[in-house]
């Protein structure tokens, strides 16, 4: 099989490992196993988007998000994929929001030592930061 | 050693430690394979990938896990392609793949002797 056909796969060598996790110790699988399940896994990656693409184009949106694809797999009779992937995708945009969140925490620290700007002290205020950095309003720096 | 990253408490659920990293198929291949697809898949969201890491694992489990009960009916213990072909016929929801799998086995319609026979009239 030419490198090329390959890269439009999954990697064998992960799938064969998700593979060999759910088996018994002691179960082994051919090597023409592991190529169909690739085949299988990229084809099931492709259906689903399909399905999940049409349903955008028919609402008139561009971009593919991760509803479309739990709704998609739902359609597709993928039921028990659908629900545990809702689940998922909650937890992965709870723990985005969170991760958000710490960085804007961050970045405010970052601003009251940052050293370029010469922001008088009695000001300290957020008020000022934000007018400091959001306009670039020299009047307020210079002002004694 | 090294440390669970942030998104490795997600992939507990599904079964699979986080050895493999936070995800157990790469999120720029998927993409790459989502948007070869069809024409229409111009922009996919950053969440999409990592949700059909999801999906992909728990089809490749279910997939497995079907086709090993072909391979103890057999009584083997290496599971081969065509218990893989046995469990997606098998599967209603396996139906986009029935050509997949019979496409991959040789045809039985024509015997390399009924070949020859074509080949020389």
């Amino acid at each position: 099989m030419v490198d090329q056909e390959q890269d439009g796969m999954l990697p064998i060598a992960n799938v064969g490992r998700i593979m060999k996790q759910i088996l018994p110790p002691r179960a082994k699988i051919s090597k023409e196993a592991k190529q169909t399940m690739q085949e299988c896994a990229t084809e099931f990656l492709s259906f689903v988007t399909g399905e999940a693409s049409d349903k955008c184009h028919k609402e008139n949106r561009k971009t593919v998000n991760g509803d479309d694809i739990c709704w998609a797999l739902s359609a597709l009779g993928f039921d028990n994929y659908a629900q545990a992937t809702i689940r998922y995708l909650h937890k992965y945009r709870e723990a985005e929001r969170d991760k958000a969140a710490a960085n804007n925490n961050q970045n405010t620290a970052d601003i009251k030592s940052y050293g370029g700007l010469q922001v008088p002290q009695q000001n300290q205020t957020s008020n000022l930061e934000f007018r400091v950095l959001g306009k670039g309003d020299n009047s307020l720096v210079t002002k004694p | 050693m090294r440390q669970p990253r942030r998104y490795s408490g997600l992939t507990m659920c599904g079964g699979i430690s986080g050895r493999t990293g936070p995800h157990s198929l790469p999120l720029a291949r998927i993409k790459k394979i989502m948007k070869n697809s069809g024409e229409d898949v111009k922009m996919i969201s950053g969440e999409a990938p990592i949700v059909f890491s999801k999906a992909c694992e728990m089809f490749i489990e279910e997939l497995t896990r079907r086709s090993w009960m072909t391979t103890l009916e057999g009584k083997r213990r290496t599971v081969h392609k065509d218990d893989v072909a046995s469990a997606v016929v098998a599967t209603d929801i396996f139906d986009f793949l029935v050509s997949l799998v019979s496409g991959s086995c040789c045809s039985e319609d024509i015997t390399p002797v009924e070949i020859e026979t074509l080949e020389k009239s």
